[in-house]
């Protein structure tokens, strides 16, 4: 008898060693049905669920991370990490300060049928680690691989202000660059006016600023390139002149050998496994730069919503490999109507936003209207059928970004809604009129979903 | 007090829940949980002792939302309590649920009681007819 009194003991210890771990655990069944979970994988997981029920996993965590099923059932092999501490970004400001902003997801393939999670709430760990891969990426900039770099002497408003022989060698301008803006070096559509002048704005505050991506040379041709700006000190003017105010340095390098891991490094963290397209985390990330910015320097912002109609049709008539293939034929469509300095994500399942800086609510509904025309005059090929689609889209902007991103996704919502609730394959503006309207819910359980 | 007429949707419950004998609480249908203004636990009863598998003692005097039922700690249930101790009102709702009782998924329905008068709060759990 004392043997079992241990034994009930030591099994509720056990339990209750579970119930208080700091952590989220799930073991699911392969296509994610939850067979244990422990409380604070329901803590994490019961805000997130559309039916109010915690059945499966992927469903539960479909909204905020559509990859996950497609992870799981492409891992080929037999067991192991299918993926590691992966960041789910929920909304944005979230209210309140019992909602955390991003999770991160663990998966790890038992065998054939059954699989292991671990969620944990990573949000204060994530703005902590943002600030030190700022301060990595600013050594890295200046300690490691120079092998070449162009040096540019830039003014207050970011024209370069005089030649010299690196930014012959590096980008092949000549003395004709001079008073140019140092957009000069990026494709024509990857930086805006105010873009350039927030990065002389954010080098003064932070005493550098740092980018990387596609930039130019003289002949047209492109290189990827890390350029690092950072603010000169201020020299006395010579006497009796007025002084010229602030003025930056600009080295620019090009670094393509290492754009391989440093895209892999950024796909991984910050694009969408089907689409290729960014995900929820790089939307939020960029466009919260972007309002944050353009708080200082007030200038439209435009989101556009947009998504497949009758995408669930879709998916019964060709099966889900005929909807992915709808949805990575949208997704090329989408990198073609947009400019490199936009933002095009896969924010849900088959809901996609488009972040469009400097950009007022007239020319985005106009680019809208281009992408819808577009595909409605486009087939996707398919295991030997033809499928025809269209989309609803709906578009909002801010004249500046004093309320965030979430009232704004949540206008251009309101806008796809009317849209789809006027027949779709239409782009809608948001209106005042629309502001008491439900928000279009892609992945609702609701009828609309059905119907989408 | 006839604590046996008391059921889960029993109007103005919590006054009556407070009168009640541990004995009375451990003859109910539904589990009760119940904790002061500090989140500690006060009220553990038997019905919620043997579905989460944890006796009495090792729960009560402990902070519920870390300690014992970390599930709630979100903006669902923990923050429906504080905003009610904040703005001082009142708090009697009903929502559905899942719980990770034994650590199996259970769907149930909670019912959150707060009464600025008395101070003390229940979390009362049923579980749904599968």
């Amino acid at each position: 008898m004392e043997d079992i009194a241990q034994l009930r003991a030591e099994h509720e210890a056990l339990i209750q060693f579970l119930y208080l771990a700091p952590v989220g655990l799930v073991q699911a069944d392969i296509d994610g049905g939850i067979v244990m979970m422990n409380p604070i994988s329901a803590q994490l997981l019961m805000p997130l669920s559309r039916d109010g029920g915690l059945d499966n996993l992927f469903t539960a965590l479909e909204s905020v991370a559509p990859d996950l099923r497609h992870l799981c059932a492409d891992f080929s092999k037999r067991a192991g990490k299918i993926c590691d501490g992966l960041h789910v970004h929920l909304n944005a400001g979230g209210a309140g300060k019992k909602v955390p902003q991003i999770l991160a997801v663990t998966l790890l393939k038992l065998d054939a049928r059954r699989i292991m999670a671990v969620i944990d709430d990573v949000t204060l760990q994530v703005r902590r680690e943002r600030q030190l891969r700022q301060n990595d990426a600013w050594l890295n900039a200046i300690l490691t691989g120079i092998t070449d770099y162009a040096l540019v002497g830039l003014d207050a408003r970011g024209a370069i202000t005089e030649w010299n022989a690196s930014i012959g060698r590096v980008t092949g301008f000549g003395q004709d660059a001079v008073g140019q803006p140092y957009s000069l070096f990026y494709p024509p559509d990857g930086m805006t006016p105010e873009h350039l002048l927030d990065r002389l704005r954010d080098a003064e505050r932070d005493g550098w600023s740092l980018d990387e991506g596609r930039r130019m040379r003289a002949d047209g041709s492109s290189f990827w390139g890390s350029a690092l700006i950072a603010p000169l000190p201020e020299r006395e003017p010579p006497c009796g002149l007025e002084a010229d105010g602030p003025a930056y340095c600009l080295i620019l390098r090009d670094i393509t050998d290492k754009r391989e891991a440093s895209e892999r490094r950024r796909r991984e963290a910050f694009g969408d496994h089907l689409t290729g397209l960014a995900n929820r985390r790089a939307f939020f990330e960029a466009a919260e730069q972007e309002l944050t910015r353009s708080r200082a320097v007030p200038r439209p912002t435009a989101v556009i919503t947009l998504d497949a109609d009758h995408f669930k049709a879709v998916n019964d008539r060709y099966g889900h490999p005929g909807g992915d293939a709808v949805l990575q034929h949208l997704a090329a469509i989408l990198g073609e109507t947009f400019r490199e300095v936009d933002v095009v994500a896969r924010i849900g399942g088959e809901e996609f936003a488009v972040l469009l800086p400097s950009t007022d609510l007239s020319r985005a509904a106009v680019v809208a209207e281009r992408l819808r025309a577009s595909v409605a005059s486009q087939v996707v090929h398919f295991d030997g059928e033809r499928i025809r689609y269209t989309i609803s889209a709906g578009v909002a902007s801010v004249a500046d970004g004093m309320e965030g991103i979430d009232p704004l996704l949540k206008r251009a919502d309101q806008a796809l809604y009317a849209a789809k609730r006027a027949g779709r394959n239409r782009v809608e503006r948001w209106r005042p009129e629309l502001a008491s309207s439900p928000i279009h819910q892609s992945q609702g359980n609701e009828g609309d979903r059905h119907d989408a | 007090m006839n604590a046996s007429a008391l059921s889960f949707s029993t109007a103005d419950l919590a006054a009556q829940l407070d009168t009640c004998s541990p004995e009375q609480l451990d003859q109910l249908d539904f589990g009760v949980i119940g904790f002061d203004a500090d989140t500690n636990v006060q009220r553990y009863n038997a019905f919620e002792s043997q579905a989460a598998g944890l006796s009495p003692q090792r729960v009560i005097g402990q902070p519920l939302f870390t300690n014992v039922a970390p599930c709630l700690n979100n903006f669902m249930v923990a923050q429906r309590f504080e905003d009610a101790l904040d703005e001082g009102s009142a708090l009697d709702d009903t929502i559905d649920y899942v719980l990770t009782l034994r650590m199996r998924p259970v769907k149930v329905a909670l019912r959150l009681l707060a009464s600025p008068a008395s101070g003390n709060r229940y979390v009362l759990v049923q579980r749904q007819p599968r």
